[in-house]
């Protein structure tokens, strides 16, 4: 199981994976908002994502779970 | 997201500005003297640093300021004119920094106004994507 958690805060700009997709190592789960820029959450394995914690417009805290990847 | 590839540190312009009526904080609703006005002045520099990166840029990337360290050291009246001078001097992935001073354009040795200022490069398209989103989402 991997925890995949926001290393900022910023604001849920496009979830793009969803729960019980397949994903590869460096696919794009979600894409965060911080300082006008973009900043995508990547999958850091491969797997089923289990878990996505987050919804588009949330604001997330450094070290928010984002999604779980199992 | 990246920079384009001519961008490199050093790049640089100068802007000529003669301080007007609309200049002043009195019209920037800032303060209320007429001379020229803080924001405008952060207005200049963040012009001049746009100008710095203009010839590098492509047509699909922007940047937009993120923050800003100013420092106003003297007022400038009306007519007065002054030269503003911006350098690119740090590239951090799409962040870039900028340093500015503002100087009389008499060329007399004083500093009107100094600072440091970080914009990003974005997708011109993408960001206003993304600003009307969130306009959206506060309705």
């Amino acid at each position: 199981m991997t925890e995949v958690r926001a290393e900022m805060v910023a604001n849920v700009w496009k979830v793009v994976a969803s729960a019980g997709d397949t994903v590869a190592d460096g696919d794009t789960l979600v894409i965060l908002e911080s300082m006008k820029m973009e900043i995508p959450v990547l999958a850091e394995a491969a797997g089923t994502v289990s878990t996505l914690a987050v919804a588009e417009g949330d604001v997330v805290q450094e070290g928010d779970l984002i999604a779980v990847i199992d | 997201m990246s920079v384009p590839d001519g961008l490199a540190t050093g790049a640089r312009a100068t802007l000529r500005v003669a301080v007007t009526e609309a200049d002043t904080a009195q019209a920037a609703g800032s303060g209320d003297v007429p001379v020229l006005a803080t924001p405008r002045l952060l207005a200049l520099a963040e012009a001049a640093c746009v100008a710095a990166i203009a010839t590098r840029m492509t047509p699909s990337l922007t940047s937009v300021g993120i923050a800003a360290r100013l420092e106003h050291r003297q007022a400038s009246p009306v007519g007065a004119e002054l030269d503003i001078e911006a350098e690119l001097t740090e590239i951090d992935g799409v962040r870039l920094v900028f340093v500015f001073i503002a100087r009389p354009a008499d060329g007399a040795d004083q500093v009107i106004g100094a600072g440091t200022l970080e914009r990003v490069v974005v997708d011109r398209e993408r960001f206003l994507a993304r600003a009307e989103g969130a306009r959206h989402r506060l309705d």
